[in-house]
């Protein structure tokens, strides 16, 4: 097997004084889809903000594509990993294709502009999450749905082997998850690794090859997701009475969530 | 269209609506004088290089290097009256040509400070630049023992905004990290000071008064061509600076870690933008006094109209701003009693700021 995309080697950061990871290891090869699952506060942001190096690690290192992210600058790690963030601010009114064109920033150099290489990535990106009609509006006069598109768009044109997701499908109705993660799930088919934090488990055991369960900041379970998402593993991450079916459908894991005083005999 | 097409296209429009103020205002004052009239008079005072002479020929003693030695001349020499020359070329040029270059320089860095702190009410003066510029030129001007090194009023004030630029900045800055919100604040904080102590040595100042609240005021008369060579060199030096980062502070916008996934050296960044600025401020201010709103207003009427990505609203925003100080200074001197050239833009621009906080431009402070 080749090289993985990326490699992240005992990982701990912390946060003011507070361990938020600790000790996480994980690998990720070419065209992989992980799918990073976990309670609210489990160090699913945190994480991904140390693999973009965002944020320094206490130990560990994380590794992209041979590189040692401590050690390249913001710059060449533009090159390398591309970050759709859950959420972002863009309170003046640039039009899409000026956002999307955004991520060949790592791309140009200082007094450079856009050249064909550029303008092809953007026209690609905007072509490929169905934004090309959209493309001279203002960014502040979209949907969400819209402006999640673009966010994707904005990666995709950073043309990086990393792709990392921060909740990508969070703030969507069900229609706009499903283009989303189909949208990832299609980029990771051409080769792209993506890391994706996803708070829907179902829609994670539908898409993702592998998923990593999250809880405290350290890995619960890791792997296919039939072994990852099980009533045990989930009790103990969520502390929440669940049961696992196969979803005949998608023929994938399906888990329903069950109150305090039910048990699977009530249903 | 092209970046790069636009970003050319809105600065030759705009130079050329600034030659048209510079020429028109050239007119304007106690004697009248016709545009054509005053253009005849620039254009007799441009002059280009013709060829280069080698002079200091080996001639007694030593051997003397030959020096190469420029010759100019004026390509113009249209008839005019010599009291129309000596008016706009000694009086009138020198004042024209300062407001221009403040207000583009007041411009510029207030486009850069809305775009860096994310927030529209953002001026030049957010990180006290102002203000310690104010209390230089005012301690100087109230105990002038109190500045040694010779420094003059306009150095005094430069030295005091460069102070208060620095001092703000080490304040917020912990562990090589500066987060905006601080740098917000201590510039509040600072600038809140920084009063106390100009209104102090006002209540002191007494004979002085009225040539400190002259200079609070922001003036740009008694304007020489030393005031204008000096800021005439440095600000496009600083505006080139700005200039090449208009990318990276288009970027920033995203908010800083998505602008470190873009590809940003975040703080590198922030600390080059912040210390060109304010050095841009300064130059402008030691020059000209506290000309409040040029560096507020302008950004956003060029905004409105070309759009917000920097690599066109910076230049065309500079170039505005210039225009703006030359026609608002040109109102405050031609009055029968010169007013003081802050008042003109504050009167002006307050009305817009009013119009601002009441339109959909403010959604977040």
């Amino acid at each position: 097997m080749s090289d993985p995309v990326l490699s992240v080697d005992e990982l701990s950061v912390d946060l003011g004084r507070t361990e938020i990871i600790s000790n996480v290891s994980l690998t990720a090869a070419a065209g992989e889809l992980v799918g990073l699952v976990g309670p609210n506060g489990a160090g699913k942001t945190t994480f991904l903000r140390a693999i973009q190096g965002g944020l320094q690690p206490t130990t560990g290192t994380v590794t992209v594509d041979g590189h040692d992210i401590a050690e390249l600058s913001a710059r060449e790690t533009g090159r390398l990993v591309a970050t759709v963030p859950q959420e972002t601010r863009l309170s003046f009114s640039f039009s899409v294709e000026d956002a999307v064109a955004m991520g060949r920033n790592p791309h140009i150099g200082r007094f450079g502009t856009a050249d064909a290489e550029d303008r092809t990535a953007v026209s690609q990106a905007l072509d490929d999450t169905s934004l090309s009609a959209l493309a001279d509006r203002p960014v502040t006069e979209l949907s969400g749905g819209e402006r999640q598109r673009v966010l994707l768009a904005r990666a995709f044109a950073q043309d990086t082997p990393l792709l990392l997701l921060d909740e990508p499908t969070s703030n969507l109705d069900i229609n706009h998850a499903i283009n989303t993660l189909d949208l990832v799930r299609s980029v990771a088919d051409e080769g792209t690794t993506a890391v994706a934090a996803i708070h829907d488990l179902n829609l994670a055991a539908r898409y993702c090859d592998r998923l990593v369960l999250l809880a405290e900041g350290s890995i619960l379970a890791a792997g296919v997701p039939e072994t990852v998402l099980t009533s045990e593993t989930l009790e103990s991450a969520f502390d929440a009475h669940t049961v696992v079916s196969n979803d005949p459908t998608t023929d994938s894991p399906r888990v329903t969530a069950l109150s305090e005083h039910q048990s699977v005999d009530d249903i | 269209m092209d970046v790069r097409q636009r970003a050319v296209g809105w600065s030759l429009w705009l130079a050329a609506a600034l030659g048209v103020s510079i020429t028109v205002s050239a007119g304007i004052g106690p004697v009248s004088i016709h545009p054509l009239a005053v253009l005849k008079v620039l254009l007799n005072a441009v002059s280009v290089p013709t060829g280069i002479e080698l002079t200091g020929s080996s001639v007694g003693n030593a051997l003397q290097l030959p020096a190469p030695e420029l010759q100019w001349q004026s390509p113009f020499s249209y008839s005019v009256r010599s009291t129309h020359q000596t008016i706009v070329m000694r009086v009138r040029l020198p004042r024209i040509l300062l407001a221009g270059v403040v207000g583009f320089a007041l411009a510029a860095a207030g486009t850069v400070m809305q775009g860096f702190f994310r927030n529209p009410m953002a001026d030049p003066s957010i990180i006290g630049v102002s203000s310690g510029a104010a209390a230089g030129a005012v301690a100087f001007l109230v105990v002038p023992v109190a500045i040694p090194f010779g420094l003059g009023l306009q150095g005094a004030a430069f030295v005091g905004a460069l102070l208060a630029a620095f001092g703000v900045y080490a304040i917020a800055t912990e562990g090589g990290r500066t987060p905006i919100a601080t740098l917000l604040l201590a510039g509040v904080a600072i600038q809140a000071f920084l009063g106390a102590v100009i209104a102090y040595l006002q209540l002191h100042s007494g004979d002085g008064l009225r040539q400190v609240v002259h200079w609070l005021m922001g003036h740009l008369g008694n304007a020489g061509w030393d005031d204008v060579t000096v800021t005439l060199l440095l600000v496009p030096l600083l505006f080139g600076i700005l200039l090449a980062y208009a990318r990276d502070l288009n970027v920033l916008l995203l908010g800083e870690e998505a602008a470190h996934g873009l590809g940003v050296e975040v703080e590198r960044t922030k600390r080059i933008l912040l210390s060109v600025s304010a050095v841009l401020t300064a130059a402008a201010v030691a020059v000209s006094g506290v000309i409040g709103f040029v560096g507020l207003i302008v950004p956003h009427m060029v905004r409105l109209v070309v759009g917000p990505d920097h690599r066109v609203l910076l230049p065309a925003a500079a170039l505005a701003g210039a225009s703006f100080l030359v026609l608002t200074d040109t109102i405050a001197r031609a009055g029968a009693t010169e007013i003081p050239v802050g008042i003109v833009t504050a009167a002006l621009g307050a009305p817009f700021f009013l119009y601002l906080l009441r339109s959909r431009e403010v959604h977040e402070l």
